[in-house]
């Protein structure tokens, strides 16, 4: 964690915006749609981050996020629904089975040699495919919503009566899905998956096992989302397979890719920013402009990808060096 | 077993359309190694052009490519210009980006301008059924197969025997070559794009003598097309058209003995056991 | 006797539809020597180094490295056995920086705590200090195939295959990357298999050279012996009647 002991001004920064994200339902608690909307910000702040891993570090481009949050929503709240297990248990289920499924698309694209381009094909389908097969699986799923039992107020099985709790459950996810990041980063597997990023090939005959680095990528990012599907599927008190939403999904990717692949708050930072911008827009103009923000974002990600292939957080990168440097200096010359 | 039979003709008669569809994504792919997601989108947006077409002016959908193709030529003409090449050199998650960028981009054109709601054209001169014994079959779709395969054959032909149509092989065979022989690479990928943009005008046009289109076809489109590419492997046009009436024939069935909604789902389990057992494809020679 | 050779390579053969670019051939390499490998272009040298490395599957023979037959072994393993390589056309890891690149490498042998250690040492070596820090993309040529050698260094090799590191080098440039590769040759007694365009370069370094031409050993022996050969004179200079086209990866 060399980022925290160097640089005291990242720290503060943190600490700074980590008070205002606690504030954040305090100064909304009024409006509980509201509280909603930001907790949805905190949901792609999480997603993206989470995508990062995979997506960022190792270069292997994944649209099927909301593929591993349904997973992860459907086995918790099936497990609350039928046993009455509590998704605080249920989550940490649900984010095994996702990771697990996960792994069984990953098992055949990840081989030496396989184009990195037929993984991203394959999971553009995905998200569609398992709406469909929920549909379909009238047990489980059916085109009919199932409601989570209620129990008001009862923290035991993460059920509220205003969405702030939510909000900070949503909240401690990001911290844990930002360190989980920062720890892969500075580790062994950080520097494989950023080499297998750069070039398959050579990283191969360093000694690098490309497939089991990329599944174990590929674990920790289904493993976070599928626990946020519990927690989002308690958040919207049900459960339907209108949470494989593929548009959706291919937004956290666009999120990810705008905000900078490999960079740990690079992701956090462009969901801030847009969905932000999304959500507040449409707490002020209502739902009629749904159809446009996806058309905006892709072509904010297509003019991002062509003139800062590298992502927006790489500007802010490149102030902070320009002002770090200046201290530096100064304090040479004092 | 009469059902059978049934199914198993009608996906025949489809897949000759998917072949069409994947034929553009395989040149695409084989020229300039580079996988367009927003292809099923194009086949979606040409059935839209078809619908406009024919609600508007009156054109009926079989004849709608005149008009079709050459815009969906310029349509890949400037897409090639404008977005894949400058990412050609490019590292390949920003080639992937841009396209899915142009998928994203398309489908939530198409929301915005037609709605969620299935578009249909009421008319069709090529309408009306065959019977061979006691199996029906509706013209409007055995007509579309057979122009399907003599597109095909035409495209086969160009390949073969035509300079540019050689270029575009030399191109993907081996670009450094090429351009060594004094082909204009640019000039060539931007033809294969051009052209394997303008044949989903073609299968768009056939599509809608007998469908309808929505929003989500884009996707289903897709899909199949991938699957395809994925069976065929690069290089044989033979192998494409096969692998097209395996889709074909496997969506049908299902569609019969499973259920309507389960096509797309069988089509995605081919491609991933393809590409679990024959990453290379089944015909494919790269 | 002679002592085991560290690679050894039996009837190795691969094609590519119909070209050969591999043809039936049987090498040996010893502990600690540095070899050569030379040929024109086309000559199947690229695609030996891709079979030996398990990049690419041979269609017949083996390739013998410390006594195990490696064939069908995946390339990270072959690394973990002991063997590493560079590449003709280099492959950098773009976004990373020099020390980050090297740290990959670190890893194969190496904790989490012994590797900064290992990347010192590999920058020291190759005198790399100036631009550890700077990306691998923003680096020049020679630069670029010091850092592509000094990443298979740090992964602890016992055989270290170069892939025509002096190709596009200047004269003093190559004089000094000589002189690196040799100190490493003796100082942990890697043994270096060098395939080369570069004349100077081989003549210079190695001390026994294979001769491949359109994918057959044509040749083998010391610098002076392959000089005065025949058939090598022929192979670089004379009945070049098919089209150049390099069997690169």
């Amino acid at each position: 964690m060399n980022f925290f002991k160097e640089i005291n001004l990242g720290k503060l920064l943190i600490l700074i915006l980590f008070i205002i994200a606690l504030g954040i339902p305090y100064v909304l608690r009024a409006n509980q749609y509201q509280v909603l909307l930001a907790t949805t910000v905190l949901l792609y702040g999480v997603m993206a981050t989470s995508w990062n891993i995979v997506g960022g570090l190792a270069g292997q481009l994944d649209f099927a996020a909301f593929a591993y949050l349904g997973i992860g929503a459907y086995v918790s709240g099936t497990l609350f629904i039928r046993f009455n297990i509590t998704p605080w248990f249920g989550m940490i289920l649900g984010g095994l089975v996702a990771s697990g499924f996960a792994l069984l698309i990953g098992i055949p694209l990840f081989r030496f040699g396989i184009k990195e381009v037929w993984y991203a094909l394959t999971t553009s389908a995905l998200v569609e495919i398992l709406k469909v097969a929920f549909n379909m699986w009238e047990k489980v799923g059916g085109p009919v919503e199932r409601c989570l039992p209620y129990f008001s107020g009862s923290w035991q099985n993460m059920r509220f009566v205003s969405y702030a709790p939510f909000y900070y459950i949503m909240l401690a996810m990001l911290v844990m899905a930002l360190i989980v990041n920062q720890k892969i980063t500075n580790s062994k597997l950080g520097y494989y998956l950023k080499a297998i990023g750069e070039d398959e090939t050579a990283t191969e005959v360093l000694g690098v096992d490309n497939r089991a680095s990329k599944l174990k990528a590929l674990f920790y990012y289904s493993f976070l989302i599928g626990m946020t599907g519990g927690i989002y599927s308690c958040m919207y008190g049900y459960i339907h397979p209108s949470f494989f939403n593929g548009p959706e999904s291919t937004k956290v990717a666009i999120l990810g890719i705008v905000g900078g692949r490999g960079i740990t708050y690079g992701p956090l930072l462009a969901a801030l920013l847009l969905v932000g911008a999304q959500e507040f827009l449409r707490a002020s103009l209502g739902g009629e402009f749904s159809g446009l923000y996806l058309l905006i974002y892709a072509v904010i990600m297509v003019i991002v990808v062509l003139f800062k292939p590298r992502g927006i957080a790489t500007i802010f990168q490149d102030i902070y060096r320009k002002f770090v440097v200046r201290e530096v200096k100064n304090k040479d010359v004092a | 077993m009469e059902t059978i039979i049934q199914s198993v003709f009608s996906g025949i008669l489809m897949g000759c359309i998917y072949a069409l569809i994947a034929l553009g994504l395989s040149l695409i792919f084989g020229v300039m190694n580079v996988v367009n997601f927003a292809h099923g989108n194009f086949v979606m947006l040409s059935m839209y052009f078809t619908f406009w077409a024919g609600s508007l002016y009156k054109i009926d959908a079989i004849f709608s490519p005149i008009i079709t193709f050459p815009l969906l030529f310029l349509f890949g003409i400037l897409v090639y210009h404008g977005l894949i090449k400058q990412t050609l050199q490019e590292h390949y998650t920003i080639q992937i980006a841009v396209t899915v960028g142009l998928m994203t981009f398309l489908g939530a054109i198409t929301q915005l301008v037609w709605q969620a709601r299935p578009r249909a054209l009421a008319y069709s001169i090529v309408q009306g059924t065959i019977r061979f014994g006691s199996y029906t079959i509706a013209l409007s779709r055995l007509i579309s197969a057979i122009i399907s395969l003599i597109i095909i054959m035409i495209i086969s032909y160009f390949l073969a025997k035509t300079w540019p149509g050689m270029a575009i092989r030399a191109t993907s065979d081996d670009s450094n070559a090429a351009s060594l022989m004094g082909i204009n690479f640019q000039r060539t990928y931007a033809l294969a794009f051009a052209l394997g943009s303008g044949l989903t005008a073609i299968a768009g046009g056939l599509l809608m003598t007998f469908q309808q289109v929505d929003p989500t076809m884009g996707l289903r489109f897709g899909l199949l097309s991938f699957c395809i590419l994925a069976l065929a492997g690069l290089g044989s046009i033979t192998g494409l058209v096969i692998s097209g009436l395996i889709v074909g024939i496997s969506e049908s069935l299902a569609m019969t003995f499973w259920d309507p909604r389960a096509r797309t789902l069988v089509i995605y389990l081919i491609f991933i056991l393809v590409l679990w057992f024959k990453p290379r494809g089944i015909f494919g020679r790269k | 006797m002679l002592p085991e050779p560290i690679l050894k390579t039996l009837e190795l053969t691969k094609s590519f539809g119909n070209l050969i670019a591999v043809n039936n051939i049987e090498i040996e390499i010893n502990r600690g020597e540095i070899v050569g490998l030379i040929g024109p272009n086309g000559a199947g040298k690229t695609t030996f180094f891709n079979l030996v490395t398990g990049l690419e599957a041979p269609d017949k023979g083996q390739v013998v490295f410390k006594g195990v037959n490696i064939v069908s072994m995946p390339p990270h393993k072959i690394c973990k056995l002991g063997m590493s390589r560079t590449f003709q056309i280099t492959r950098s890891f773009g976004e990373m920086s020099v020390e980050d690149a090297i740290r990959v490498g670190a890893y194969n042998r190496l904790g989490e705590n012994e590797v900064q250690k290992k990347v010192d040492e590999m920058v020291e070596f190759f005198e790399l200090g100036d631009i550890r820090k700077t990306k691998c993309s923003d680096l020049g040529l020679a630069s670029l195939r010091k850092v592509e050698v000094a990443r298979a260094t740090a992964t602890e090799p016992e055989l270290l295959l170069l892939d025509e590191v002096g190709a596009g080098l200047t004269s003093v440039e190559l004089i000094k990357l000589m002189a690196e590769l040799k100190k490493l040759n003796q100082e942990t007694e890697v043994t270096l298999c060098v395939v080369e365009h570069v004349m100077q370069m081989v003549m210079g370094l190695c001390e026994r050279i294979f001769v491949l031409d359109a994918g057959k050993l044509i040749a083998k022996g010391m610098p002076d012996e392959i000089s005065n050969n025949q058939k090598v004179v022929e192979a670089y200079l004379g009945r070049r009647s098919y089209i150049e086209s390099d069997v690169a990866c």
